[in-house]
């Protein structure tokens, strides 16, 4: 290795002194956090005890939360790829400056804050507001809908967050498949909805796995949207681990919601993982 | 074809495009009603607006907490701007010098802050910056937005180095450059859009971000986001839209910056 190779390498140590500091390090303090006992003048105590896991376990509203908590992360991850989809693939046949124009519309909401697309919802759903208006001028509704603070509200309001998320590699992995392979289906007298079912969908899956994925996560741990739409309404897990931490300064416990939390959401995503993977490696071949 | 055949195809290619319409009215709405909203002449924040003024904009800008808020959100961001790419590019001639394996590695590393949802950071820096004495402090703040804009400088700085052919760094060694020289010479100006891309990528991300401010800030201080939540709970106001407006605003800005610096198909 030449000097010049062993200086630049030392250039990357900022970078993980950050990523080790103030990622993993916290992170690990948090788990330790978890063991703490109560403390009674500070957030925690000196000792240390599994008493918050055995709370959290055993207690059925903690439970029901976070089985709330999942199952709303699952719709929202059904919801968005059902959504997602037909918008991928529109935007992998589109070319030149249509696609430019799609993509600043898909990406447009990206860059915009969650809070601030949250609080869109809140003028288009209120009493009033433009929904409610179309809705009745259509005459599918003759009283106004009241949907603010409603679950429905929040779920609709996080598919909106994440559909960039999934859009966009299912764009990638869309834009990957050889056009020749669903052309030779059609010419071999397949339908197109067969077609699409048995060629492009399963060719695809590159890019709905990880999509569905990031999706779930990001879901799970969403914290603002339950907040403002939700209120006091909707209790998901987010919103009762930031109340332990900030309302009541219950630390070590409000760590092991967030642990228990997180241990669940993994093994989701990993049974998610094992199972998908045969079809993953059936593309691949 | 026969004629019925064809006539499905076109009832089906109809139906696809209203769909598809459908979903883009779904995806921009929030957005328009906000930007509609904030015009508004009215007292009330509703779609369509009860006439066009900028009374609410004049109204934002008269209110000194969320000027306080906009004006500290900025310089987080703009602090955060320039950290994450100096440091993103430190990262990614680092990552250069990698064999192939632990490059991959590195790769997944530098990305961690964007794996892991930024509730758990948050919470994880709420207690490491108490242990180390930060806790509410501007500077425990501005550490949280630069580790979770982090990956937005980093991936970017590393996709515009890889596109620069590396014989062009060999031939300017060849010919008697120094290693700064070849940098400062050769690879910056190339990568230079890449840099750029990064730093509008990391300051919007800044600039937007709830949680970890949430839990980080400051006495005394609040970010726009943090103050926009307080707002829209206590006065559900139109300046509120206006708030929101120029965030919209900003964030365009940013997305035709990397527009006409990168490509937008290149960026995503």
């Amino acid at each position: 290795m030449t000097d010049a190779r062993k200086w630049q390498l030392l250039l990357g140590i900022p970078a993980v002194l950050l990523l080790f500091v103030f990622l993993i390090m916290p992170l690990a303090g948090m788990v330790e956090m978890s063991f703490r006992t109560a403390g009674s003048n500070a957030p925690y105590g000196d000792g240390f005890t599994a008493v918050h896991y055995a709370r959290v376990l055993g207690d059925g509203f903690y439970m029901a939360t976070l089985l709330r908590s999942l199952v709303t992360a699952a719709i929202v991850t059904l919801l968005c790829l059902i959504v997602s989809y037909p918008l991928a693939w529109h935007l992998s046949t589109a070319r030149g400056g249509k696609a430019l124009f799609l993509y600043a519309c898909i990406a447009s909401p990206l860059m915009t804050g969650v809070l601030v697309r949250n609080f869109g919802w809140m003028i288009v759903v209120a009493i009033d507001g433009p929904l409610n208006a179309s809705l009745m001028g259509l005459g599918f509704i003759s009283r106004p809908l009241r949907v603010m603070f409603t679950q429905g509200l929040v779920i609709m309001a996080l598919v909106h967050v994440f559909i960039p998320f999934m859009v966009l590699p299912i764009n990638n992995a869309l834009r990957n498949i050889n056009p020749a392979l669903s052309e030779a289906s059609l010419s071999l007298g397949a339908s197109r909805l067969s077609t699409f079912f048995r060629v492009t969908l399963p060719l695809s899956f590159p890019g709905i796995q990880p999509g569905v994925i990031l999706v779930f996560v990001l879901s799970v741990a969403a914290y603002v949207t339950p907040a403002l739409l939700g209120g006091q309404m909707v209790n998901l897990m987010p919103t009762l681990i930031i109340r332990e931490l900030t309302g009541t300064f219950a630390w070590p416990f409000g760590s092991t919601l967030a642990i228990v939390m997180s241990i669940a959401t993994l093994s989701i995503v990993v049974a998610f993982s094992l199972l998908t993977a045969r079809l993953m490696e059936r593309v691949r071949a | 074809m026969t004629p019925v055949s064809e006539k499905r195809g076109r009832l089906a290619r109809i139906s696809f495009g209203a769909l598809i319409l459908l979903l883009y009215v779904f995806l921009l709405a929030p957005l328009a009603a906000i930007m509609l909203a904030s015009f508004t002449g009215g007292e009330l924040m509703r779609v369509p607006p009860q006439g066009l003024s900028l009374r609410w904009f004049v109204a934002f800008f008269q209110r000194q907490d969320l000027v306080d808020a906009l004006l500290m959100s900025l310089r987080v961001a703009l602090v955060t701007s320039v950290v994450t790419s100096i440091v993103g590019m430190m990262a990614a001639l680092c990552s250069q010098a990698l064999s192939r394996r632990l490059a991959v590695v590195f790769q997944i590393s530098m990305t961690l802050p964007l794996l892991v949802p930024e509730l758990l950071t948050s919470i994880g820096l709420l207690f490491f910056l108490y242990q180390i004495g930060l806790a509410k402090t501007f500077i425990g703040l501005q550490i949280g937005h630069i580790l979770i804009a982090f990956p937005y400088a980093y991936v970017s700085i590393v996709a515009a180095l890889r596109q620069i052919d590396p014989a062009m760094e060999e031939a300017s060694g060849s010919l008697g450059a120094t290693a700064l020289d070849t940098f400062r010479r050769i690879l910056l100006p190339l990568a230079a859009p890449g840099i750029v891309m990064g730093a509008v990528f990391a300051f919007i991300t800044s600039f937007d971000l709830y949680t970890i401010s949430l839990l980080l800030k400051p006495v005394g201080g609040n970010t726009l986001p943090l103050a926009l939540f307080d707002f829209l709970t206590y006065e559900f106001r139109p300046t509120a839209a206006a708030a929101a407006t120029l965030s919209i605003l900003l964030s365009a800005l940013g997305v035709a910056l990397i527009q006409k610096i990168v490509g937008l198909q290149r960026a995503f």
